[in-house]
């Protein structure tokens, strides 16, 4: 019996290995509760003036205006389950009015109401102004991080769900957010990484002249222009898009430069808030000839960035090299209680004051010379645009990025038009209308 | 008219009678786990606290005069240092003989193959009966078996005896009885309209059974209800689990708790007398067989696992059965453990079970089983049959393994384990919802019937009843079964070293790691712990066949209770107050 006592023992160690699970579940409550509560359809989820886009509390209705109702279809999510909606996911607590004690049950009642910086005035400006092209806008403001504009292009009324499977040209990607889950190639909208390398690393850039005759030898190819620019300035290469400039300016800098400053700028990396992750951008020169990082730094090679993303590099050149982080909540209540609120976080100095207030002017020069201060709203504005080629047969993708400077209206921006040709011509009557939209959301 | 007077009070509290209704069950679920914390506590108090001292039945006397205790009913005598008595001497072998004690206070000694032999009075034998007096020489070293005298068996059976070792079990039953009549009362209030007198009538059913049993005891002179009270309190539990997911199949839950407790008193009364129990062996032997061969033949397949039977309406799983009879089987009392026919005989039948399981292709069973196996052969192995039992068990497991065809959903669970958040749509959907919903519960639970998991979730009352229990109770009371079972097991460790006869001590290890095994695979598997394995909580799952199991293994587990008078399975005391020898 001696023996059979001690072998008993095995049964302590299976109470012991309950216990310590037991424990783990108590301690993954504690810590992981929260995160076990996605959205369940609970709640009201308002915009920045409390115009309601989603209603849960008597089965769920949408925004009223079928424009806006599209507008939110990748941010809020489908009926038939194809989208995740990852912003009500994460506050699916909140807006369940959920705590550790007592979990979701409520003696008094209550109801969760969650508040978008995004303005429906300002969604369907976007959406009507993409006019069925393909493509995004995103609006946000550098100082604060509050986001007035995010609309993906296509999309549909989830209230009239289209056919989406037979018309795969017409829906396709309907269900990807492009400006928060794509990447696209950024064409010249990127020699604003080389500008502000080069206005940090090259100190005489700003007194230098370049000599385009449409075409020049970068290792042993050749880079063609768009032009012949003849004797350029530094100012002038940014305004004409001046490839052969710009390609000097990125073999001067370097691989090794080059890649430093996209990294520091976060174009390989993701922006997290709300629940989102942000698709991260592609630049890798590891393999790349002098040829390869020359292109690269004018926005060609394997170049890609994800709109939000390079948004807040255009927050930083506006905001002396330093943007706050973008969100999209501002606050959840439940009942009387706040549950949550935004807190503005600045991101990481990446830009030097005296760069990215050159870059910044340089910016707004091309606006004054080459877009139209007319399509700015009559507002301080500096933007750089892009036409990024997508292969053999296919129009080129448009770009426009930039930025206002003003007290009232600190925002920048990107509009991508997937197949919309020349990037200042596809864009900037879109950015004109959205703009407009701002400054009467603002202002309300 | 008792159903129409059930609907028409159910009609007025979702009425007029609203205000007092949200009113009782706010305080209700607060209550509730302090009722349920209180009714363990009681319980644990003296399952952990009784005395476990090594009681003195028998005095060994050597030629030189010294006097070894005889602590147990088994005793190995021997030269090994894991001898119950160790007689250090070069000519006794390492297990030499068995001394063994009966109910009525007679002894018997048996030669367990030592090379030196055994003689009482000076003849030689296999197995004797042994009086107070007789000379017992082991390999050529005499001693004789002397009694006990008055005043150490009085001290004993003071100790035994006292008040203090069994707390009143009536009042622990009456409080759990408070909280069965409570829980009926919001079902009343809050359930829906249809079935709510099954739902009512079934509670009170429970609480006329728990009654019906502990007077029963009670006349049989058994004065502990603890385990009993655990397991009535686990079934309450899984009770309105069902009133809540599926109520018309409360009466169905009700017939298979009347027969668990049937199971549980035949298995008691064939182990209160071991020679009825070893009798009992071959019929379970047998009926475990028939019943597996049963399964095979008539089996239906659902969910790639052939382990059904349907009889009419009612479907039945046998495997839940035949776990009883390999407990049955897998017991044995010291005198034949050590014997090498026996260990033969063992192997044989569990190399049968496990070929059946593998045709069944029940993953969750055969886990099950297995555990039972290696517990049972840990228990079993001896010094010399260690090796051929473990190299058994190790064989069997693997062939377990080879043979059996995991089924695509099982490898399906296996891939997503532990990543039940990557993948919330597909793999990971049943765990993601349960983790929800027990959030949603909090600490107190939405209060019984008011859960969204059962429409979430398909097995939401049996593999995943964890997450069940905690949405409708909380976290707090969706703790108390999984600590109920660590209670079990913690007592059946303690009651091993005091055990009557190593067939209990055995069978209450199987068992016990039979139901800890279970609880882990079901609670840990629905928190994303563990994989999977789709096995079942016993007492609180939904289901018939593991009701009758999970009363037959607690059967087991109270024939290990070696208090005075607190095990049916262990005769009354008259024997044992038996006046020594003199």
């Amino acid at each position: 019996m001696n023996k059979l006592a001690k072998r008993a023992w095995f049964a302590y160690f299976l109470a012991a290995a309950m216990l310590v699970g037991v424990l783990v579940i108590v301690v993954r409550y504690v810590v992981n509760g929260p995160d076990w509560m996605p959205f369940q359809n609970d709640g009201v989820i308002v915009d920045r003036s409390g115009t309601v886009l989603m209603d849960n509390t008597d089965g769920r209705t949408l925004a009223d205006d079928a424009t806006v109702r599209a507008s939110m279809l990748q941010i809020l999510g489908d009926n038939e389950g194809y989208i995740t909606p990852y912003l009500l996911n994460e506050y699916g607590d909140e807006l369940a009015g959920f705590n550790r004690i007592s979990g979701t049950r409520h003696m008094g009642g209550g109801e969760g109401r969650m508040t978008l910086t995004l303005s429906a005035y300002v969604q369907r400006a976007a959406l009507n102004a993409l006019n069925g092209q393909h493509g995004t806008v995103g609006v946000y403001n550098y100082k604060t991080g509050e986001i007035l504009c995010m609309v993906s292009s296509p999309t549909y009324d989830p209230w009239t769900v289209p056919d989406v499977a037979g018309n795969p040209e017409q829906y396709n990607g309907v269900y990807v957010n492009r400006f928060l889950h794509s990447a696209y190639a950024p064409g010249s909208t990127f020699k604003l990484v080389t500008a502000a390398a080069a206005l940090e690393r090259i100190s005489d850039i700003e007194d230098r002249t370049f000599y385009c005759e449409g075409s020049a030898r970068i290792g042993s190819e050749t880079v063609i222009c768009n032009g012949v620019h003849g004797t350029i300035s530094f100012r002038q290469a940014l305004c004409q898009s001046c490839n052969v400039a710009f390609a000097q300016i990125a073999d001067e800098l370097g691989a090794d430069v080059l890649t430093n400053y996209a990294e520091r700028f976060g174009i390989t990396d993701s922006l997290s808030f709300d629940g989102f992750i942000t698709k991260k951008g592609n630049f890798d020169l590891s393999e790349a000839t002098a040829y390869e990082a020359a292109w690269a730094g004018v926005g060609q090679y394997t170049d890609q960035i994800n709109p939000c993303q390079y948004m807040t590099f255009l927050g930083a050149i506006a905001n002396g090299g330093q943007a706050a982080t973008p969100y999209l909540v501002d606050k959840v209540t439940f009942g009387s209680k706040t549950k949550y609120e935004a807190k503005t976080e600045m991101g990481d100095k990446i830009l030097s004051a005296s760069a990215a207030d050159t870059l910044a002017e340089m910016m707004h020069y091309n606006v004054v010379n080459n877009y139209g201060e007319w399509y700015f709203s009559g507002l301080y504005a500096g933007a750089k645009s892009g036409t990024a080629e997508r292969g053999e047969g296919l129009t080129s993708n448009a770009l426009l990025t930039g930025f206002v400077q003003s007290e009232d209206y600190p925002l920048a921006f990107v509009v991508v038009i997937e197949g919309g040709g020349a990037g200042s011509t596809a864009c900037t009557p879109v950015i004109r209308q959205v703009l407009d939209a701002c400054v009467v959301a603002m202002g309300s | 008219m008792l159903p129409d007077f059930f609907e028409t009070l159910n009609s007025y509290f979702q009425t007029d009678g609203r205000g007092f209704a949200e009113v009782f069950c706010a305080v209700w679920c607060y209550l509730a786990p302090v009722l349920g914390v209180l009714i363990l506590w009681r319980c644990a108090k003296p399952l952990l606290r009784f005395r476990r001292e090594p009681e003195t039945w028998a005095w060994l006397v050597m030629p030189d005069g010294q006097q070894l205790p005889v602590t147990h009913w088994e005793n190995i005598i021997g030269r090994g240092r894991g001898c119950d008595i160790v007689v250090n001497l070069s000519t006794v072998s390492r297990n030499h003989a068995v001394l063994t004690r009966y109910d009525d206070g007679s002894w018997s000694l048996t030669d367990i193959g030592s090379r030196g032999a055994v003689s009482v009075n000076g003849k030689t034998v296999d197995i004797c009966a042994l009086q107070y007096g007789d000379v017992i020489s082991l390999g050529g070293v005499e001693m004789v078996l002397a009694p006990t005298t008055a005043e150490e068996v009085e001290e004993q059976k003071y100790y035994r005896t006292r008040p203090a070792a069994i707390a009143s079990p009536g009042l622990t039953l009456t409080i759990l009885t408070v909280f069965q009549l409570l829980t009926a009362l919001q079902f009343w209030m809050n359930g829906k309209e249809d079935a709510i007198s099954t739902v009512v009538l079934g509670f009170m059913a429970v609480i006329g059974l728990e009654w019906l049993l502990f007077m029963a005891l009670k006349i049989m002179r058994r004065s502990s209800f603890e385990v009993e009270t655990l397991a009535f309190f686990l079934s309450t539990i899984g009770l309105s689990v069902i009133a809540s997911s599926a109520p018309t199949e409360v009466t169905k839950q009700l017939i298979c708790i009347a027969g668990g407790i049937f199971i549980y008193l035949v298995i008691g009364w064939s182990m209160r007398d071991l020679n009825r129990a070893k009798r009992f062996r071959y019929l379970a032997a047998v009926a475990g067989l028939l019943l597996l061969a049963a399964n095979l033949v008539l089996g239906r397949e659902i969910n790639g696992a052939k382990n059904w039977i349907q009889i009419g309406s009612m479907s039945f799983q046998p495997s839940e059965l035949v776990k009883l009879c390999f407990l049955y089987v897998g017991a044995s009392t010291m005198d034949r453990i050590v014997t090498k026919r026996n260990m033969l005989s063992f192997i044989i039948y569990s190399a049968a079970i496990c070929g059946c399981l593998a045709l069944m292709n029940d993953f969750g069973t055969a886990l099950i089983f297995f555990v039972a196996l290696v517990v049972i052969c840990l228990m079993r192995s001896g010094s010399f049959s260690a090796l051929a039992l473990l190299g058994t068990v190790v064989c069997c497991g693997v062939l377990l393994l080879l043979v059996i065809d995991i089924p695509p959903h099982v490898l399906r669970r296996f891939s997503t384990w532990g990543h039940a958040w990557e993948d919330p749509l597909n793999g990971g959907y049943d765990q993601v919802k349960a983790m929800t919903c027990i959030a949603s519960g909090g600490l107190f639970g939405l209060g019984a019937g008011n859960g969204a998991f059962r429409y979430y979730v398909m097995a939401a009352d049996t593999d995943y009843v964890f997450a069940f229990v905690c949405e409708e109770w909380g976290l707090i009371l969706g703790l108390l079964p999984v600590l109920a079972i660590i209670l079990l097991g913690v007592f059946v460790a303690r009651s091993a070293a005091i055990g009557r006869s190593s067939f209990y001590t055995i069978g209450a290890c199987a068992a016990v790691a039979i139901m800890m095994t279970q609880t882990i695979l079901n609670v840990f598997g629905t928190m994303d712990i563990l994989p999977m394995t789709g096995v079942t909580f016993p007492f609180v799952s939904n289901g018939g066949s593991s009701m009758l199991s999970s009363w037959g293994l607690l059967a087991f587990i109270k024939a290990a209770d070696t208090r005075q008078n607190a095990s049916f399975a262990v005769r009354t005391a008259k024997a044992e107050e038996v006046e020594p020898y003199e």
